[in-house]
């Protein structure tokens, strides 16, 4: 279970570039359950998955992981708890290594590294067996750099490291965003497998309506650093991307309304 | 023929330095400058030891271990807080020569008449072999020289299979993989500041024991001898990259060794002609210079060559 309280974000604060990216969300995602969240550009949604993630400590809040208070720990310390795919597909592969050794190396997340053969025979095993259930005939290049890969095929290898030890939260960041629709489609349905198969609580960002409506169990909205809506069980079955879509037409009109009004108050009362 | 297995010897102890300079460089991608202190605090450490008769090998593993220890206090400066890693380098370097002053305690310890690895090397070649003189293909080849090469040849083989096997374990690939992307590698619960530290240590303390080696193989250490050490790593390293043209890392550690051979060879036949050895590390530095601009320019002109022709037929 994850549970976020009270969580507020502001980046350069102080200056003329300040950013409050996150102004007092809260969220408790229930084991197993499959969340997708959309929002305008610059809403938080990014940032809502970095402060899980750890890659900045919050202002003010608190968020917990299975009952455990990670808001102090630092992003490498929390990775023993969380998988992460991210919206680029070069940041989360190493590019020089092999497939192998990628894959490996996540077979390790959150775990003591010593001075152990990393591609024991055994390891290796496994690994081939993986990655041919993801049929992009990559078995046969286990050795090969992962860099000489396209977008998609490192992309499902990402998904395939986030979640090699199970995760207790996964977080995907846009992750199809950078791929071609194909290659998008493939990894979107193999997103959907694992964290069926292995009833992943999972937070996933998307700018796509389809895969909004489509994916998940629950939907959050994200608007100016704030939650405003939250679809769950038979209401997140009914949406469809065009009910989506209707719904930020309407923030989008009603922010134009709040300045409008806030133009008249002044040229009424300053 | 005595310059050639000089050369040669030189060439096989620097290596080691060109290891060193391969792990920040290259892994890291870490502009670490510290080399050209490490490398004489190793002579230094392992120098003072000797002369106060403490055994070599003990003698030449402080040396390693002061490398380490150099290299890891770079790291700590760079991730730790927060300062630039060249600046890091720089601020360590410094430091260390006053250190190596404070060590050696003149800027000029000699070796003659302790007992080093050189030595030991000697004996055991003696011993072996026989004769003071040993004939090479016609060449006459001193026992002593003859037995120093094989000697360092067996040291770096060892030392580079050693590493070869290091980056292959679960700490070494984590290693590998903070310099190739270490965002993913903090997503998968490493500490990347951690492995920076640990890695520049260990490539400081190679670098070390090549400078301890070096004051043994030469008798003596100099404050001095470590300034240019990086860009005469950076050679080999560039050298062996061109030589063995693959990025894979057991290649690449090989092509580092006869990257630094070579260059050593080079440097003899140079000097050999009638290079002033003053204008060495000039020499070094534009050769450095020149690898490092002469693929890009060759690309430029490749793409400029391939346009020509393509205008033309417009035209």
């Amino acid at each position: 279970m994850l549970e976020i309280a009270g969580v507020h974000k502001t980046f350069n604060a102080g200056t003329p570039n300040e950013l409050r990216a996150l102004r007092g969300v809260g969220l408790r995602v229930e084991d197993g359950s499959f969340v997708i969240i959309i929002g305008t550009n610059g809403s938080g949604k990014s940032t809502l998955l970095n402060a899980v993630a750890g890659s900045f400590f919050v202002d003010s809040g608190r968020i917990k992981i299975d009952g455990s208070d990670i808001t102090k720990w630092p992003e490498c310390r929390r990775a023993k708890f969380i998988g992460r795919v991210f919206q680029n597909p070069f940041s989360g592969t190493a590019a020089a290594m092999s497939i192998a050794e990628n894959l490996a190396l996540a077979a390790h997340r959150g775990r003591r590294r010593g001075l152990g053969w990393l591609l024991r025979g055994n390891v290796l095993g496994k690994i081939r067996e993986q990655v041919r259930e993801l049929n992009m005939g990559l078995e046969d290049r286990l050795k090969n750099a992962i860099g000489s890969l396209s977008g998609g095929q490192r992309q499902a290898l990402t998904l395939l490291m986030a979640t090699w030890l199970r995760p207790q939260v996964l977080l995907l960041d846009e992750h199809t965003a950078a791929l071609d629709p194909k290659s998008a489609d493939q990894v979107i349905a193999l997103t959907d497998k694992i964290v069926k198969r292995d009833k992943l609580t999972t937070l996933m960002v998307t700018h796509s309506m389809q895969q909004a409506a489509g994916l998940g169990d629950r939907l959050i909205m994200m608007h100016r650093g704030h939650l405003i809506q939250d679809f769950k069980g038979a209401e997140k079955k009914r949406l469809r991307p065009d009910d989506l879509m209707a719904r930020f037409e309407e923030v989008r009109r009603s922010e134009l309304l709040d300045e409008s009004a806030a133009a008249m108050l002044r040229r009424m009362y300053v | 023929m005595s310059l050639l297995i000089g050369a040669l010897t030189l060439g096989f102890i620097f290596s080691l330095i060109a290891l060193g300079v391969l792990i920040s460089f290259r892994i890291f991608s870490f502009p670490d400058i510290t080399a050209d202190g490490s490398s004489t605090l190793g002579a230094a450490l392992a120098a003072i030891l000797l002369v106060n008769h403490v055994h070599p090998a003990l003698a030449t593993a402080a040396g390693f271990g002061g490398g380490f220890l150099a290299g890891a206090l770079t790291g700590t400066l760079a991730t730790k807080f927060r300062i630039n890693g060249l600046l890091s380098g720089i601020l360590v370097m410094t430091g260390l020569y006053s250190v190596n002053l404070r060590i050696m305690g003149r800027s000029n310890v000699s070796l003659l008449g302790a007992s080093t690895l050189a030595n030991a090397a000697d004996r055991a070649g003696g011993a072996l072999l026989g004769k003071a003189t040993l004939n090479v293909m016609g060449w006459e080849v001193s026992a002593r020289e003859a037995s120093m090469l094989m000697a360092a040849v067996l040291f770096i083989v060892l030392a580079g299979a050693v590493m070869y096997v290091f980056f292959q374990t679960n700490l070494g690939t984590a290693m590998r993989a903070t310099g190739d992307n270490a965002q993913m590698v903090r997503a998968l619960g490493v500490n990347d500041d951690h492995m920076i530290i640990l890695g520049l240590g260990v490539s400081n303390a190679l670098v070390a024991l090549g400078g301890a080696l070096l004051a043994q193989y030469q008798g003596f250490a100099d404050v001095q001898m470590g300034i240019g050490m990086v860009v005469w790593g950076l050679a080999s390293v560039i050298i062996g990259e061109a030589l063995v043209a693959t990025k894979s890392l057991g290649l690449t550690i090989a092509g580092a060794v006869m990257g630094s051979v070579l260059f050593r060879l080079l440097v003899a036949i140079a000097l050999r002609i009638g290079l002033d050895p003053n204008d060495l590390k000039l020499a070094t530095a534009v050769f450095v210079f020149l690898a490092l601009v002469t693929p890009a320019l060759l690309k430029r002109m490749g793409k400029l060559r391939a346009k020509q022709p393509a205008e033309a037929s417009h035209a």
